[in-house]
């Protein structure tokens, strides 16, 4: 990055912040004197109209899009966590939705379901559309600071539907504004089974140079009309059609150093500034292990952020999607492909002998007693298939590596051209002969033998 | 030979001083899973709270010192309440019980 765009975006940020701070909601009044409803007082005089509407079309309440650059997807249809499985989260929307389950062996119950996150009261739930589902969207829990979850908890309304209660307090509401990152976090940080799970990055100015800096999530994850661009990670599928990527800010040459800047067409600014991933690195749905609570969850290796070291591919951004691999499409000899950092996942569940495709589960039944497969007959059943043959099997996962973004530590000529460096270049499609030259400390020796004069 | 032998063991005593160093460095460090049963924190601006859990595997209840902003926050606006199972490391300092993770085991 050159040190004067840093600067700016620095400035850029800090001024944003300032602006979020001192800004005050001009809606204040009206919110003072009337109280808070919901989308109909942020819709009301004229302040945000249409947009309750413009939000049920997003990822966030549909949990779902077309998916253009994953092979062996039905043309037309869209995907997403509404109706995907795979091996961190083997259930989905459908299959396992928002419920409350009943422990036998202590008689205690409790709500849970993939949908929990789902920004609407679960009656107008993933996908609902029409008054009653703009009605219902929780505005708040991404917009106020002052968010009371205490209200935020699912319960059974008297005719016996599960709900998700919200804060619509005047309090939450006279909160608004630009959501921080608590606002992102409180739903992000713990899909997967628990805090830094899924894709174990904490955003904190500890782990990343974008927090340290004072930026936000949505300082990159700019939103258009609550349209919110996503990277291209190869396991994370819907996208409001709208991408973001370091490039939108650190363009044309980033570094001082031309050397550094020619590794830019074919090596993802990632590689070298992501040298670290974290969060789960192997789940197994088979084999459900029960906590204190006395209810069961799925067997995982948790790993910290920066605990563990990425796997590098060649990523054309579209994506290999079979029962036991998903992950980077794309080679050295493809123009359009550049090497990037994945944190690799190993997930064990039921697989299908007779398909060979993964077997979606309902995480009640195991959830209650650890019968993993009384989960897999309970999702069979919500999807309408009546013959299947469980058996285990493995799948590998490549999740993205984009946050964990370092300066300081960011990856450097040796880490990688040495022979213990961290690319595996025969892997990467390069022959022994030219290994043997990358991988020789003469590529870099005066460069580095100079800056480290000059150094001390 | 007698200076070879008084070196190996100082070597030794060394390495020993440093396995003791590191057992008793290690030891400080408590690593827990308990029930939240009550927080204690005296306001939005507050800069440190207590937190009292139930050791699931003893029943002992262990007050832990929460100073880092990021749980603090989650004490503000109730993301952790009384009844979280919580996955906790702390270290014993000035006889207090201080958190270094302080984590909701609890996920979607």
């Amino acid at each position: 990055m050159r040190k004067g765009s840093g600067l700016a975006v620095f400035v850029a940020a800090m001024l944003l912040a300032g602006v979020a701070v001192a800004k005050e909601h001009p809606g204040r009044e009206d919110i003072e004197r009337k109280g808070y409803q919901g989308p109909s007082t942020c819709g009301a005089q004229g302040c945000h109209p249409g947009t309750a509407k413009e939000f049920l079309d997003t990822v966030h309440w549909k949990h779902a899009s077309p998916v253009p650059n994953v092979e062996g997807l039905e043309p037309g249809k869209e995907y997403g966590m509404k109706n995907r499985i795979y091996t961190m989260c083997n259930g989905n929307d459908i299959v396992n939705n928002l419920k409350e389950i009943f422990n036998p062996a202590t008689g205690k119950t409790k709500f849970s379901g993939c949908n929990s996150c789902h920004p609407g009261n679960h009656i107008s739930d993933v996908g609902s559309v029409g008054k009653e589902a703009e009605n219902a969207i929780d505005c708040l829990i991404c917009h106020a600071s002052k968010y009371d979850f205490r209200l935020r908890i699912a319960y059974e309304d008297k005719t016996g539907r599960v709900v998700m209660g919200q804060d619509r307090s005047k309090e939450a509401a006279l909160s608004v504004g630009r959501p921080d990152v608590k606002n992102c976090m409180v739903c992000h940080e713990s899909a997967g089974g628990g805090v830094l799970i899924k894709r174990g990055f904490a955003y904190t100015k500890e782990t990343d140079v974008h927090a340290k800096n004072g930026m936000v999530c949505v300082d990159c994850h700019a939103s258009t009309n609550h349209r919110i661009p996503t990277g291209f990670d190869p396991n994370n599928w819907a996208s409001d059609g709208l991408r973001v990527s370091c490039e939108d800010c650190h363009q044309g040459m980033p570094h001082k150093d031309g050397d550094l800047n020619r590794h830019v067409a074919r090596i993802a600014c990632q590689t070298c500034h992501i040298p670290r991933t974290g969060g789960a690195i192997a789940k197994d749905f088979t084999r459900w292990t029960q906590g204190a609570d006395k209810f069961y969850e799925p067997t995982t290796l948790k790993k910290e952020a920066n605990e563990t070291t990425p796997v590098y591919a060649w990523y054309n951004k579209t994506v290999r999607n079979g029962p036991h691999f998903i992950g980077p499409k794309g080679s050295r000899e493809e123009k359009g492909s550049r090497i990037y950092p994945f944190k690799i996942f190993e997930g064990k569940a039921f697989f299908d002998k007779k398909t060979g495709n993964l077997l979606a589960m309902d995480f009640a039944p195991p959830m209650a007693t650890g019968d993993a497969l009384a989960g897999v007959a309970s999702a069979a059943k919500t999807l309408g298939i009546q013959e299947y043959e469980p058996v285990p099997g493995w799948q590998t996962i490549y999740f993205g590596s984009t946050h964990l973004v370092t300066k300081e530590k960011a990856l450097t000529c040796f880490h990688c051209h040495s022979r213990n460096g961290v690319l595996n270049f025969r892997a990467l499609g390069y022959t022994e002969k030219e290994e043997e030259k990358l991988t020789n400390a003469s590529i870099y020796f005066d460069k580095l033998a100079e800056q480290q004069k000059e150094e001390w | 030979m007698r200076k070879a032998l008084k070196v190996k063991v100082a070597a030794a005593m060394t390495v020993l001083i440093l396995l003791l160093a590191g057992g008793v460095a290690m030891a400080e460090e408590m690593k827990m899973v308990g029930d939240v049963v009550k927080i204690e924190i005296s306001g939005p601006d507050a800069k440190t709270a207590k937190a009292t859990l139930k050791d699931t595997k003893t029943g002992e209840l262990v007050v832990i010192t929460v100073n880092d902003d990021l749980t603090l926050d989650k004490f503000k606006d109730h993301r952790i309440v009384v009844g979280d199972e919580i996955r906790c490391k702390y270290e014993v300092k000035d006889g207090k019980n201080v958190s270094k993770y302080f984590r909701k085991t609890a996920g979607c």
